[in-house]
C-alpha cells in the first residue's frame, strides 16, 4: 500500500473541510481525485505533500508514517497547475534542483537530467529559461523536475488545467507513458471527467470534502452507487421507479431487476441509463432492449459521430445518442412520435430531496 | 498608453508649466550649487576637502549611513517576508507601523530617541547614545526604515508561492528555498530599496541634528556641516559638500533608473512564465 490516508480531517474554513476521510492507493496505481472546484480535492493533495497539516488522522506513504513530517521529508513529487518553474533557472537547472538538494553526484545528476529530458521530449531545451517555453513545455519540465529525485509518490494538482485542449490530450498520453514506465504511485486531481476516464486506474469522486465513491472508470460510469457520481460522470437519464420482487416498475411498464440490487427492494429507486444505451424506433418491435414507452422528439443536435436527440417520455426529458445513419433512416424530426428502448441500465436509490 | 502630442495650445501650456516648475525647483538649485562651489575656483574646494573636521563629518556620514542601510536591509527583507508570507493577527497593524517613519517629522524622530536614551531617558544604556555615534546610527536607521520593506513586499507578493512549495517538496529547507528561489526573484527590489535607504540615510539632517547635537569633529555629519558652514558664511565650504552630496544622490538615482528597467524586464518574464501557453 503506497498511499494510505486513515481518517484524516482538516478544517480549512468555518463551514468547509474534510472529515474522517480514508483512502488507499496501491503501489504503481494512477488514482484520480475527481471533483468540482472547492470540493476539497486539492486540499487532500496538499495534506499528503505536507504543504498543509492534518487536524487529525494519519498519513502513511509506503508504510511510513509521515503525518507530522515537513514536506521536505515526505519524498513526494508535486506538480502545480501554474507550472511554478523556477523562473531564473534553466530547464536543466530546474530538473537538477531536487538532485542537488539530495547531494546526488554530479555525473549521476547529468545522467538523470538527460534521461528525463529525453522522456519529456525536450532534449534540445536544456539551457532555455522557462519564459522561453510554451505552457505545455513548461508543464513537462515541471513533471521532470518532480520525478528527478525518484519520489515515492507523484502528486499532480490540475496539471493540465491551464492548457488548451489539444496540448492537454498530448500531455495526458505523455504522462500515462511516463507514469507506467516509472511505476510511480500517482494521485492526480482534476475536475475534468474526460481526463479522469482517460488516465485513471481508479477514480475517487469527491464532493464537499466527502469522498463519495471509488471505482474504476467503467464501474463508476456504468454502475455508480450515488446520484452525484451518476450525474457528474457524463450525461445521465434518470427515471423514478420501484423495485419489487424480480421486477422494476418504471413508466407504467416493467423491466427485470438487476442482480445484486436486492437491498433496494421495495424502495423508490431511479433507473439510470446513459444516452448511448437509448434506442429509438418507429415500432416497438424494432427495439432490441427493453421498451420504456412512446415519446415525442423535442430536439436534434449534431454531435460529431452521433446525433444528440432529446426525447420527451411523459413528463421526463431523456437524452439519446443515435447514429447518423439511424437518424436519417427513421427520418427523425422534432415532433415525431417514437418508441423508446433501453439496452443497458442500472438502479440507484432515489435521491433524498 | 495614451499619448497626447503637444499640438494644441493647452498641451503646450501644460508642458511649459511642468518645465518651469522643474526649472525653478530642481534645475536652478543644482546650477546654484555648482556655481556656488566653483565661485572662487578650485582652491576653496580643496581646502574644504582637506579640513579634518570635514573629513570626519564625511566619514561618519558614510559609515553611519552604510550601517543604517545594512540594518534596514536585513530587517527590511525580514519584515517584508513576514508581511507577505505569514498569517498572524496584527498583520495590518505591522503594515501600518512600518510607514510611521515616513509620516513622522525627522525632528520628532530624533527627539523620541532623546526621550528614550537621553540623560533622563526611559532606558538606561551602558554606553552613550544621545550626542554620540550610536544615536546618529539610530536616527538614520529610523528615518530610512520603510524603504526596503515597501520595495520588497510587492515583488514578493508577485512571486507565486507554489515555486517555494515546489522547492519544499523537492527537499529544500526554508533557508535554502529563500536563498536559491526567493532571493533571485526579489533581488532587484532589494537593491532598489537599498539605494533609496542609502540616499535617505546619507541626506538626513533633522533627526541627526537633534540626536547628535552636531559637535564639530565628533557628531557633525555632512549635512550638518553644510548647515554650520552657511551660518559661518563659509559659502564655498557649504557648496562643496552640498555638491558632493548632490552628485552622490544623482548617482544613486541613475542606479535606480537602471534597476527599474531590470525590474520591468523581470516582471515581463515572470508574467510570461505563469500565464502563457
Amino acid at each position: 500500500m503506497s498511499i494510505q490516508l486513515n481518517n484524516i480531517s482538516k478544517r480549512y474554513s468555518r463551514d468547509f473541510g474534510l472529515e474522517n476521510l480514508s483512502l488507499t492507493v496501491e503501489q504503481g496505481e494512477l488514482f484520480v481525485l475527481l471533483g468540482a472546484s472547492g470540493s476539497g480535492k486539492s486540499t487532500i493533495l496538499r495534506l499528503i505533500a505536507g504543504l498543509l497539516e492534518v487536524d487529525s488522522g494519519q498519513i502513511l506513504l509506503n508504510d511510513r508514517d509521515v503525518t507530522r513530517l515537513p514536506p521536505q521529508k515526505r519524498d513526494t513529487g508535486f506538480v502545480f497547475q501554474n507550472y511554478s518553474l523556477f523562473a531564473h533557472l534553466t530547464v536543466a537547472q530546474n530538473i537538477e534542483f531536487g538532485l542537488k538538494i539530495r547531494k546526488t553526484e554530479r555525473q549521476e545528476r547529468q545522467r538523470r537530467i538527460d534521461e528525463l529530458l529525453k522522456m519529456i521530449g525536450l532534449q534540445g531545451y536544456r539551457d532555455r529559461l522557462p519564459h522561453q517555453l510554451s505552457g505545455g513545455q513548461q508543464q513537462r519540465v515541471a513533471l521532470a523536475r518532480a520525478l528527478a529525485p525518484n519520489p515515492s509518490v507523484l502528486l499532480l494538482d490540475e496539471p493540465f488545467g491551464a492548457l488548451d485542449v489539444k496540448i492537454r490530450a498530448q500531455l495526458r498520453q505523455n504522462l500515462r507513458q511516463i507514469q507506467q514506465e516509472y511505476h510511480v504511485t500517482t494521485i492526480l486531481v482534476t475536475h475534468d471527467q474526460e481526463e479522469a476516464f482517460e488516465l485513471a486506474d481508479r477514480i475517487g469522486v469527491i464532493d464537499h470534502g466527502e469522498l463519495l465513491e471509488i471505482g474504476t472508470p467503467t464501474e463508476l460510469y456504468r454502475r455508480p452507487r450515488q446520484h452525484f457520481t451518476a450525474t457528474f460522470l457524463g450525461t445521465a437519464n434518470l427515471l423514478p421507479a420501484r423495485r419489487n420482487g424480480t421486477q422494476v416498475y418504471v413508466n407504467e411498464t416493467t423491466i427485470p431487476a438487476l442482480p445484486n440490487t436486492e437491498h433496494l427492494s421495495g424502495q423508490p429507486v431511479d433507473v439510470l441509463f446513459r444516452p448511448e444505451a437509448v434506442e429509438l424506433a418507429l415500432s416497438p418491435d424494432d427495439l432490441h432492449g427493453y421498451v420504456l414507452g412512446a415519446g415525442v422528439i423535442e430536439q436534434i443536435a449534431f454531435a460529431g459521430v452521433f446525433e444528440r436527440v432529446s426525447v420527451r417520455l411523459k413528463e421526463h426529458n431523456l437524452q439519446a445518442l443515435i447514429s447518423y445513419e439511424q437518424a436519417t433512416a427513421f427520418d427523425l424530426q422534432p415532433g415525431k412520435l417514437v418508441f423508446v428502448g433501453v439496452k443497458d441500465y442500472h438502479l440507484l436509490p432515489q435521491a433524498v430531496t | 498608453m495614451r499619448e497626447i502630442k503637444p499640438h494644441s495650445l493647452g498641451a503646450f501650456l501644460l508642458l511649459g508649466i511642468v518645465l518651469a516648475y522643474a526649472l525653478i525647483l530642481i534645475i536652478a538649485p543644482l546650477i546654484a550649487i555648482i556655481q556656488g562651489a566653483l565661485a572662487k575656483g578650485l582652491e576653496p574646494i580643496l581646502d574644504t576637502l582637506s579640513d579634518p573636521n570635514v573629513r570626519h563629518a564625511l566619514e561618519i556620514t558614510f559609515y553611519m549611513a552604510a550601517g543604517a542601510t545594512l540594518l534596514n536591509t536585513v530587517f527590511g527583507v525580514i519584515i517584508a517576508w513576514v508581511l507577505e508570507r505569514q498569517q498572524f493577527h496584527g498583520r495590518r497593524f505591522l503594515n501600518w507601523l512600518v510607514d510611521i517613519p515616513f509620516v513622522f517629522s525627522p525632528v520628532i524622530g530624533g527627539y523620541t530617541l532623546i526621550v528614550l536614551f537621553g540623560r533622563e531617558g526611559l532606558i538606561d544604556s551602558p554606553f552613550p547614545i544621545v550626542f554620540a555615534l550610536p544615536g546618529i546610527l539610530l536616527a538614520k536607521t529610523f528615518v530610512s526604515l520603510p524603504f526596503v520593506p515597501r520595495e520588497v513586499a510587492p515583488v514578493l507578493r508577485s512571486l507565486p508561492i507554489s515555486s517555494e512549495e515546489a522547492a519544499y517538496t523537492l527537499g529544500a529547507n526554508r533557508w535554502t528555498t529563500f536563498r536559491r528561489i526567493v532571493l533571485p526573484g526579489i533581488w532587484v527590489g532589494v537593491v532598489y530599496g537599498v539605494v533609496l535607504t542609502l540616499a535617505r540615510a546619507l541626506g538626513e539632517f533633522g533627526a541627526v541634528a537633534v540626536v547628535g547635537g552636531g559637535v564639530e569633529g565628533v557628531t557633525e555629519t555632512a549635512t550638518m556641516f553644510v548647515h554650520r558652514a552657511l551660518l559661518d558664511r563659509n559659502r564655498e565650504g557649504a557648496y562643496t559638500i552640498a555638491l558632493l552630496l548632490g552628485i552622490l544622490a544623482i548617482l544613486l538615482l541613475l542606479i535606480m533608473t537602471w534597476l527599474q528597467r531590470r525590474m520591468n524586464l523581470y516582471r515581463e518574464r515572470t508574467a510570461h512564465v505563469h500565464t502563457t501557453e
